[in-house]
């Protein structure tokens, strides 16, 4: 830590190096933390939840009985302990609530006046914050499952949203209309992105174990397939040819430069592909248990240097490193499958939402006192717990 | 860490969690924690071992578990860091969170578990759960999502609470029905028990006025006014003022009953009418020897009513009222008791039904106070059968030809004398019926002019006096030539002397013939053609059986002898070093031939020791010497593998213990034993392969038949 300290006041180092180093080393802490509390709005589970970028500040949560919470993460009390406070909620009592369970939320990226929901009630609202009024709402002839909006955008304003039906569906806030659809798959859209690194790349993933990326600009078709075996017939069988699973693919991610693309699929895999080539990179990250059927949304931390992918996984959220496969610690904390989980990149908190309708602060554990001094605070934190006392009678010598 | 130390908290978590027990073995549980006291690495241990046990498919093992889990946490930090680190599992486990992870059978165990785990659960959140935030989660998890209600002693979730209420429901509808109906019974059977009730009290206050409490009811008062009334009539004017001696007991009660009031008015009627005579007119007219007279009578509440004549209608209502009560009404009146009680019903039925029931339990009472003493059945069939006095016919002992048994009273008639006959005095030995009455006998004089009568008589064969006659001579003859006298009713009068030593044997065909030339003994007759004239003329009709001639001429005896008690014992000396106590004749079937032995069970005869030792030597040789069954218990448990010493030896010696397979745990409830229920048992006859054949042939066999090959041909003929 000094040495990087020193490094970077000479000027020897990289300035980003230092933070690097650091981000990481936070991440590799992540645990429960006692302090750090959100406050329990949801009745029921967590479907998905979404933090914007802009101050980093507000954190978007949708339920699965229809109701999203806005809650407020910036710590202004100066006090250890602090518990999200809840900001505005669009509850069950709101006229214009969605009547299914939300599936995907999403901040307007450019500004926090303005976020977007989709619903199993076949509709996909942009929501005003002021008001929490939905400014405009897209139907559709099936559940929507999951909708995106680019991040990096400025020639576009377009929304993917995919449903249940096999075409992928191109919104434009500009006009308020679906002006595009986008064919190809022959299943149900479960999960879109676009790239973080040009703005008119798509990805789409499908329940038919396809993974297709498309240019908006094209109309024709989409660019690529991702083919797991990359291309070699000899080893897929005539069904499995250019798919990306064997099951349902239903998590898409691009990494934070755009550069790779992760998946994940209900055979249990996650997979790491070059989003310029469609490549399998082959990463083994052993088996991701996933049964959802609906999209699951796992998240890429941003600014370390091995970077680390957190997925929901059962009852817990796994750590891997995203290009060594290797699993790093298994967050676990919820009593419930655990649908959604969305990294904060400026504090390298975690947030995780579940069925058991918990949202989870995962926060970095602050360095351990140094050794001279550990006797002491030791001794203190125990008089300021006694819970953490052991209490052995004195009739067991 | 010790490994000693390690291996001795592993052997002590696995005797605590199979001991089956609800509770801990507490000493067992100090040690346990003496060892996690020394270092967390026994702690983590501790706690692995745990997680194993409470992975165990046995309700009993995870109670035992979840049990030193509470002891722990409660004590160690470090425990309740690692526990609540994997609380999820812990609840799975112990508390069912996951559906599809029941808790392991035997259910009242589960449930126990459960409703336990919950509970500490709680307890642990109030103390720790500030502490601990995985902790508060949980218990914020099991509060909200799976809606256990922590308030709730039972702890159930929500469907569990539903279902309970379902049921609480369809039992509560069952109850209404069942009340509707015990009141719509009630409403009709209650003047029906009223009526019954009347009747009974009735009939009593006819056979027996209400003593016990004579001057309260209206009615007993009526009748012991009437029945003073009588008495005076009857006894106090005869100068017999009290004396029960003529009077069954009812009327002396009631005579006791009444006396105040004669006295009273006897007094009143002497102040009244004869004001101032003395005292001797007074003795005069009523027996008594002063106005102050008193007279006590102890009345013993204890009644008899003894059935007769004049009360037998009465006690005939009686008792059926009895049985019906006892049989009917008791009963149904339990059950609506029971109903209502069970619905909570108003309390004006409750106390209907009470009243009810408490004047049904009186009315018995009294009667089984009063003693009555029913005639017996036959009785009162002969009864009946006598009364009809109008009746032609009169039922008659059968009597034809030679008759046995002739009462005493109408011997003269028959012309026999009283004690001629040894039959009869056989009869008179053992009286029949003790109600006969003993006839007067006949004078001697008529007696032999009417022997004389019937002397002439007896030469009439159509007289029944002649058939006796032939028979008595019969017997006489047939009784001097048997002189052995096997016939012991006729012969125990002639020749008492030589009846002790002649064994008595049981009659049979050559007692029949003694000393008779018997012609057709063993001879069979075979008639082998039924017809009228056509017979196959080469067959003997007549041919003698050996062996049938032999068994009519001869008889065989058993000899049984005496029998000996068995003096000795065995005395083989035992494995425990006692001696053999069974006394058996020849063998003894541990030991085999008994043989004279001494004090400390060594044969006395040398040869017999020769015997013994070679029979030991072939046994040795049968059961080679390494199955030595310590060795190979020993080398088994070494090994872990089964080499058969359970089996091989030890068959006499063991015997009491069973046989088969040792389960690891003993004191763990098996759950592999199929329950013994009704259903299983037929399941296993039912289900059995064979009879399942058994019916798909009869099945299959029934098919082909309706399908018999040209069974229907005519059909086609006709076209």
């Amino acid at each position: 830590m000094l040495s990087f300290l020193t490094a970077r006041q000479t000027g020897v180092d990289d300035p980003v190096r230092l933070r690097r180093a650091e981000s990481t080393r936070r991440v590799l802490s992540l645990e429960l933390n006692h302090d750090r509390d959100v406050e329990r709005i949801h009745g029921n589970g967590v479907n998905c939840i979404d933090i914007e970028v802009i101050e980093g500040r507000y954190m978007l949560s949708g339920g699965s009985d229809g109701v999203i919470v806005i809650y407020d993460l910036e710590n202004s009390t100066k006090k250890s302990h602090y518990t999200c406070k809840a900001v505005c909620t669009v509850g069950r009592s709101n006229r214009h609530v969605h009547k299914f369970s939300v599936e995907t939320v999403q901040w307007y990226p450019y500004d926090t006046g303005m976020f977007v929901s989709s619903s199993f009630d076949k509709s996909m609202k942009v929501w005003d914050t002021e008001t929490l009024k939905p400014a405009d709402v897209f139907q559709f002839d099936g559940n929507v499952y999951c909708h995106h909006m680019s991040t990096i955008a400025r020639k576009h304003s377009l929304i993917a949203v995919g449903t249940k039906d096999p075409k992928v569906q191109l919104c434009d806030l500009k006009s308020g209309s679906r002006i595009h659809v986008l064919q190809g798959h022959r299943g149900e859209i479960l999960s879109v992105q676009w790239s973080p690194r040009y703005e008119h790349i798509l990805a789409t993933a499908s329940t038919d174990g396809r993974v297709r990326m498309w240019d908006v600009r094209r109309a024709a078709g989409s660019l690529f397939t991702l083919d797991q075996f990359n291309g070699d017939k000899s080893k897929a069988s005539s069904e499995a040819v250019n798919t990306a699973h064997n099951g349902r693919v239903n998590g898409l991610h691009f990494t934070d430069d755009g550069l790779y693309l992760l998946t994940t699929g209900t055979d249990d895999r996650m997979r790491l592909w070059n989003s310029a080539t469609g490549h399998n990179t082959l990463v083994n990250y052993g088996k991701v248990v996933n049964e959802s059927r609906k999209g699951v949304k796992f998240t890429v931390s941003r600014g370390c240097s091995p970077e680390f992918v957190f997925v929901p996984c059962g009852t817990s959220v796994a750590v891997y490193g995203l290009y060594t496969g290797e699993l790093v610690t298994t967050l676990r904390g919820h009593y419930n499958n655990v649908d959604c989980c969305k990294f904060h990149p400026d504090y390298q908190v975690l947030y995780s939402g579940g069925k058991d309708c918990n949202i989870l602060a995962w926060v970095p554990v602050l360095r351990q006192p140094d050794v001279e001094d550990e006797a002491k605070t030791g001794g203190a934190q125990a008089a300021v717990n006694p819970a953490f006392e052991d209490a052995w009678s004195s009739e067991e010598d | 860490m010790d490994q000693e130390t390690r291996d001795k908290l592993s052997e002590l978590v696995e005797e605590l969690t199979t001991s089956g027990e609800p509770q801990l073995n507490q000493a067992k549980m100090k040690e346990v924690k003496k060892i996690c006291k020394i270092s967390n690495d026994y702690i983590d241990h501790f706690y692995h071992l745990i997680m194993t046990q409470l992975n165990q498919d046995h309700a009993e093992v995870r109670f035992s578990a979840f049990q030193m889990a509470t002891e722990l946490f409660s004590r160690s930090h470090h425990f309740r860091v690692v526990l609540v680190a994997n609380l999820q599992e812990f609840l799975e486990l112990t508390v069912e969170t996951d559906a599809e992870q029941p808790l392991p059978p035997p259910k009242e165990v589960a449930r126990k578990l459960k409703t336990q785990a919950i509970q500490t659960v709680q307890a642990w959140h109030t103390t720790y759960g500030e502490a601990y935030k995985k902790l508060a989660l949980g218990y914020h998890f099991l509060k909200q999502v799976k809606k256990v209600d922590f308030q709730d002693v039972e702890a159930r979730t929500l469907s569990e609470r539903r279902r309970h209420e379902e049921k609480q429901q369809r039992l509560e509808r069952i109850y209404k029905e069942k009340l509707e109906k015990a009141k719509q019974e009630m409403e009709e059977m209650a003047s029906e028990i009223e009526e019954s009730l009347t009747e009974m009290n009735n009939c009593m206050t006819l056979i027996m006025p209400d003593t016990f409490n004579f001057f309260s009811t209206s009615l007993n008062e009526k009748t012991s006014e009437g029945s003073s009334d009588r008495q005076k009539g009857t006894d106090v004017w005869d100068e017999k003022p009290c004396c029960s001696k003529d009077l069954n007991k009812e009327d002396g009660k009631m005579a006791e009953t009444s006396q105040r009031e004669e006295e009273k008015e006897d007094n009143n009627g002497d102040s009244d009418t004869e004001e101032g005579v003395d005292e001797d007119v007074f003795i005069r007219s009523s027996g008594l020897m002063s106005h102050t007279y008193r007279l006590n009578l102890s009345v013993s509440s204890d009644l008899n009513v003894k059935e007769n004549d004049e009360n037998e209608a009465l006690v005939n209502t009686m008792r059926d009222q009895h049985r019906l009560i006892t049989t009917r009404y008791l009963p149904v009146i339990q059950s609506w008791i029971q109903v209502f009680t069970k619905v909570g019903v108003e309390e004006q039925l409750m106390r209907q039904a009470t009243d009810l029931k408490k004047s049904l339990e009186k009315v018995l009472r009294k009667h089984d106070e009063l003693h009555i003493d029913y005639k017996t059945r036959q009785r009162r069939v002969l009864k009946a059968e006598d009364d009809e006095d109008d009746d032609d016919f009169e039922e008659v002992p059968e009597k034809e030809g030679y008759e046995p048994h002739i009462p005493e009273h109408l011997r003269a008639e028959y012309g026999l004398d009283s004690i001629s006959s040894p039959s009869t005095s056989v009869s008179e030995l053992k009286p029949s019926k003790p109600a006969e009455q003993p006839a007067a006998p006949p004078m001697p004089s008529t007696f032999s002019r009417i022997k004389n009568r019937l002397n002439e008589e007896e030469q009439d064969p159509t007289c029944a006096a002649a058939t006796l006659r032939v028979l008595k001579e019969k017997v006489a003859t047939s009784a001097s030539i048997f002189g052995g006298s096997v016939k012991p009713t006729t012969s125990c009068t002639e020749q008492g002397g030589g009846e002790e030593k002649a064994p008595v044997v049981p009659f049979g065909m050559d007692l029949y013939y003694w000393g008779e030339e018997q012609p057709t003994a063993g001879k069979i007759i075979k008639n082998t053609s039924q017809h009228q004239f056509w017979v196959p003329h080469e067959v003997e009709e007549e041919f003698e059986n050996k062996e049938l001639s032999a068994q009519m001429k001869s008889r065989c005896i058993n000899f049984a002898g005496c029998f000996q008690p068995v003096e000795h014992k065995c005395k083989a000396p035992n494995p425990n070093g006692s001696l053999c106590e069974r006394q058996d004749r020849v063998k003894c079937p541990f030991h085999g031939l008994i043989i004279p032995r001494d004090e400390i069970g060594r044969p006395i005869n040398p040869e017999d020791a020769a015997r013994l030792e070679r029979e030991e030597y072939k046994r040795r040789e049968e059961q080679p010497d390494w199955r030595d069954p310590e060795l190979m218990r020993e080398i088994e448990a070494a090994t872990g593998e089964d080499l058969g010493s359970s089996k091989t030896y030890g068959k006499g010696k063991k015997g009491g213990k069973g046989k088969g397979k040792k389960r690891k745990y003993p004191n763990l409830t098996d759950l592999k034993q199929t329950a013994n229920t009704s259903r299983s048992r037929l399941e296993k006859k039912v289900f059995n392969k064979s009879s399942m054949r058994r019916v798909a042939e009869v099945m299959n066999k029934m098919d082909t038949r309706k399908h018999e090959k040209f069974a229907n041909q005519f059909n086609y003929a006709l076209k």
